[in-house]
């Protein structure tokens, strides 16, 4: 499955799920974000037992972006009990996501 | 995977060079498989508009080129793992290549793991990436919208990343340590005729000068050696690349600055391993000259495979 977009409502939800959530912070006219895209969607497929993906696109979801303190894209942040635990910014392979993933969750 | 697998041919780097010589693996029926550490394209995907591959009379973003030209190779039966190689064995029968998501076999490799962005080496640069430091105007120049930037560079990629900066920013200072950009001629009369473009020539960036994020540069005059600062709130470093090659430093033949050794044939100082696109010694680095590497790379493995040279 595919990562699942998020608006504030949906964001908001998901944060009270029993698993993680892994949200990346994008937008259409990031290059670098789109560059993530496909990588994303399998991280989202591999881990989907253990965690929910999901994509904020920062320019609809302008508030929400500055509530969790974006202020590069692509970011992706580890979401645990309703609380960011660990953030990455622009990784620059799948396996870096993957390294985050398991580095963030042992926290 | 239980029994191993021995591709015909493994691609390190989804970039134009190595999904073209994907395409030509394929259609050549050989057993394909291209390994990239994040998506198609390489650098290609982090250019905006691409204006110099013949076939696109209005332009094509590099990322919407990259997923054609991955999606190209695929119908005809490439295979492509996200997978970042940590480890290459080139002189071993057949080739091995270690990679985070597990071990795969080739009879012949391409290697097309392109270049990166070069850092400045300034104080402080790798800690202000993303709070006023920045590689890729392309991708974070939304960022500074209304704001002043620097562009650090005299080259092609220096003299587009201040265009485009200044139809963002409200002011755009390039910074050159010559007195005359090395950038191709057709750049020229565009940036001299931005009004919003400053130029400081013959001057380098010494310091960053920051709180939480980046407040301005200071700069030296290589000629007279005044110092000055400017307030600014982001810099763009644009000078030049590395190449992707310390996976096969200690195999392959490197030049000084590290590029593959390898001439038009693309052939490497190891037999059935080839070098394509910006990894490979050449004279012009661009999509259309490693798409060209690759077609030729599959030429002559295609001879290697069948026993010839």
């Amino acid at each position: 499955m595919a990562a699942i977009n998020m608006d504030r409502v949906q964001f908001e939800k998901s944060l009270k799920e029993a698993k993680p959530v892994l949200v990346d912070f994008w937008a259409p006219w990031c290059g670098y974000c789109r560059r993530i895209g496909p990588a994303y969607d399998k991280i989202a497929e591999e881990y989907a037992d253990i965690l929910i993906a999901g994509k904020v696109d920062i320019d609809e979801n302008p508030q929400l972006a500055k509530a969790e303190e974006i202020e590069v894209i692509p970011t992706l942040v580890l979401y645990r009990n309703g609380k960011a635990i660990d953030s990455i910014v622009a990784p620059d392979s799948k396996a870096m996501i993957d390294r985050f993933i398991k580095a963030a969750l042992e926290k | 995977m239980d029994k191993k697998h021995v591709y015909d041919m493994v691609i390190v780097g989804g970039g134009p060079g190595g999904y073209t010589a994907a395409l030509y693996a394929a259609r050549a029926g050989l057993d394909t498989l291209v390994l990239e550490k994040l998506s198609a394209g390489g650098q290609m995907a982090q250019t905006h508009q691409i204006d110099n591959y013949p076939g696109f009379e209005d332009g094509v973003d590099g990322f919407s080129l990259a997923e054609k030209m991955q999606k190209q190779a695929e119908r005809f039966g490439a295979k492509s793992e996200y997978a970042e190689v940590s480890r290459l064995d080139l002189n071993a029968d057949p080739k091995v290549l270690e990679t985070s998501e597990g071990i795969f076999y080739g009879k012949t490799v391409v290697f097309a793991a392109g270049a990166t962005p070069r850092e400045l080496g300034v104080a402080k640069e790798p800690e202000l990436v993303g709070r006023g430091v920045a590689y890729c105007a392309a991708c974070d120049g939304m960022f500074y919208k209304g704001k002043t930037v620097v562009v650090v560079g005299g080259g092609n990629s220096a003299a587009a990343d201040a265009l485009l900066l200044s139809r963002i920013a409200k002011k755009v200072i390039l910074v050159h340590r010559r007195d005359t950009l090395r950038a191709t001629k057709i750049y020229h009369q565009p940036l001299m005729s931005r009004e919003n473009i400053e130029f400081r020539w013959n001057s380098t960036m010494t310091e960053l000068l920051h709180d939480d994020k980046l407040t301005g540069v200071r700069l030296k005059n290589v000629l007279t050696g005044e110092e000055s600062t400017i307030e600014c709130d982001g810099v763009f470093i644009s000078v030049g690349r590395k190449p992707a090659t310390d996976l096969v430093k200690g195999q392959l033949e490197l030049d000084r600055s590290g590029y593959v050794v390898a001439d038009e044939t693309t052939k490497t100082t190891i037999p059935g391993v080839y070098a394509v696109g910006d990894v490979r010694t050449k004279l012009l680095r661009q999509v259309v000259t490693a798409t060209a590497d690759g077609a030729v790379a599959i030429h002559m493995a295609e001879e290697y495979l069948a026993g010839g040279a």
